[in-house]
C-alpha cells in the first residue's frame, strides 16, 4: 500500500518535472544547473538536484533526450526528436485543458 | 555543512546511476547554494531511484563483479539496519515475564526461538562471506598505504565504540540505581549515537574496500550466496516478528500493554510493532539488492 502511494507521487511528480525539462530542453542543450535556472525563471519552482536527475535520468532511459559530450563535470543534454514529439503532444492537451478551463469558467461568470 | 551532507547522500543512489549521474549531481551541488532541504531532496531522488530505476540504467556501466560488490555491501548494510531492530527486540523480550509467557503460550516461544536460531544461521552466513574478503583486503592492506588507512578505519571505529561502552559499563556499575535517570538516559542515547556512527563508518570503509580490492570471481559469488542466505533468514525473521507483534496482545495482553525501554515512551506492543516495521523494510531491502544480483551470477561464473 505504502508502495503504491510512493511510487504514484514520484509518477506525478515525474510527468510534471519532466514536462518542465522538455520544456527547458526546447530551447537548446543545457547542463543540469543551467536547466535549474531556467525552469526557476520559467515556473518560479527551483528543482532540487536529486528531483532533476531523476527526471533527467528517466527522459534519456525513455529516449526523449540525450547526453551530449561531458564539458569538465557538466554534461549538456538536448531533446531528442522523440522527445520534441512528446513535448508537442503534451503541450497539446494542456492547451486543450487550459482553453476549456478559461472557456468553463467565462461561461459560469467567473472571468470578467 | 549541507552541502557534505548532500554529497554524502549521494551514497544511498544505486551504484548504476551514480556511476552515471554523481559526476554531474556533484558539480550541481557545487553550482547551486545548498538549501535546508537539498539533502532530503537528494536522499527522497535516491529511494526514487531504488524502487524505481531508470530503463537501461546498468547498460555498460555497471560490470557483473561491481554488481556482486554492490549487492554484498548492500545486504550488508540492510544488515547493519535489522540488526539495530534485532538487538532491540532481544532487549524488549528477554525478560522473565517474556520467557514464562513463552512457556505458557507456544506460539509465542516457538517464534522467540525461530527467530534466535535463525540470528545465529545469518550471523554464521554472513561471517563465513565476509572472512574471505576481509582475509583478501588485509593482503592487500599489507602492500597499499592508501588501503591500510581505510582498511583501518573500521578497527579504530569499533576499538573506539568497545571502549565507550567499557566506560559507560564501568560507569554504571559504580552509580548502580534501581531507577533511571536523566544521566543513564542520555548515556544510553549517546551510546546508541556512537553505535550507529561506529556502523556507518565500517559500513562506508568496507564498501569502498570491497570496489578497490581485486576478489576472484569465485570468492565474489561466494560472498554473494552468503548474502542470499543471510537475506533469507532477515525474511524469515521478519515474518518471525510480525508474528509475535500479532500473538503478544492476544496471548499476553497484560505483557503487551505493558510500558517499555529506557524511558518507557511507549509499550511493549508498539516497540515490537516498530521493530518489526524495521526488519521488514530492511528484509524487503536486501531481497532488492539480491535479486538484482543474481541476474549477474552466471555471467561472473562463465
Amino acid at each position: 500500500m505504502c508502495y503504491y502511494y510512493v511510487m504514484r507521487y514520484n509518477g506525478e511528480r515525474s510527468t510534471d518535472v519532466g514536462l518542465l525539462v522538455l520544456t527547458s530542453l526546447a530551447e537548446g542543450p543545457k547542463h543540469g544547473y543551467a536547466i535549474t535556472v531556467d525552469i526557476e525563471q520559467l515556473a518560479g519552482v527551483r528543482l532540487g538536484p536529486g528531483t532533476l536527475y531523476g527526471a533527467l535520468a528517466r527522459l534519456e532511459g525513455s529516449g526523449l533526450i540525450e547526453a551530449l559530450e561531458a564539458q569538465d563535470r557538466r554534461r549538456p543534454y538536448r531533446l531528442t526528436a522523440a522527445g520534441g514529439a512528446a513535448l508537442q503532444e503534451r503541450l497539446r492537451a494542456l492547451d486543450r485543458v487550459t482553453r476549456t478551463g478559461f472557456e468553463r469558467l467565462r461561461l459560469a461568470g467567473a472571468l470578467p | 555543512m549541507t552541502r557534505r551532507l548532500a554529497e554524502l547522500a549521494l551514497l544511498a543512489y544505486p551504484l548504476a546511476f551514480r556511476r552515471r549521474y554523481g559526476a554531474e549531481l556533484r558539480a550541481l551541488l557545487d553550482d547551486s547554494p545548498p538549501r535546508p532541504g537539498t539533502v532530503f531532496d537528494v536522499l527522497r531522488g535516491a529511494v526514487a531511484a531504488h524502487l524505481r530505476p531508470p530503463a537501461g540504467i546498468d547498460a555498460g556501466v555497471v560490470g557483473p563483479d561491481d554488481r556482486l560488490r554492490a549487492s554484498i555491501s548492500g545486504v550488508l548494510a540492510c544488515w547493519l539496519a535489522f540488526a539495530v531492530a534485532g538487538i532491540a527486540f532481544a532487549i524488549t523480550t528477554e525478560d522473565a515475564p517474556f520467557v514464562a509467557a513463552g512457556s505458557s503460550h507456544p506460539l509465542l516461544g516457538d517464534v522467540h526461538h525461530a527467530i534466535q536460531l535463525l540470528a545465529i544461521v545469518a550471523s554464521l552466513a554472513l561471517a563465513a562471506g565476509a572472512v574471505p574478503l576481509v582475509v583478501g583486503a588485509l593482503a592487500r592492506a599489507r602492500r597499499d598505504s592508501g588501503l591500510r588507512l581505510l582498511v583501518s578505519l573500521p578497527v579504530a571505529a569499533l576499538a573506539a565504540f568497545a571502549a565507550l561502552t567499557g566506560a559507560l559499563a564501568a560507569v554504571a556499575h559504580a552509580g548502580h540505581s534501581a531507577h533511571a535517570t536523566t544521566g543513564s538516559g542520555l548515556a544510553f542515547f549517546a551510546w546508541v549515537l556512537a553505535g550507529l556512527v561506529c556502523a556507518v563508518v565500517c559500513l562506508i570503509a568496507s564498501r569502498r574496500v570491497l570496489f578497490l580490492i581485486a576478489v576472484a570471481p569465485r570468492v565474489l559469488v561466494i560472498g554473494f550466496r552468503c548474502a542470499t542466505i543471510v537475506t533469507a533468514a532477515m525474511i524469515a525473521m521478519a515474518v518471525s516478528t510480525v508474528l509475535y507483534a500479532f500473538a503478544l496482545p492476544i496471548d499476553s495482553p497484560g505483557l503487551a500493554a505493558a510500558p517499555n525501554g529506557p524511558w518507557h515512551p511507549t509499550s511493549v506492543a508498539v516497540a515490537v510493532i516498530l521493530q518489526a516495521a524495521v526488519m521488514v523494510v530492511a528484509a524487503a531491502a536486501a531481497a532488492t539488492t539480491v535479486r538484482r544480483g543474481r541476474r549477474a551470477v552466471p555471467a561472473i561464473a562463465a
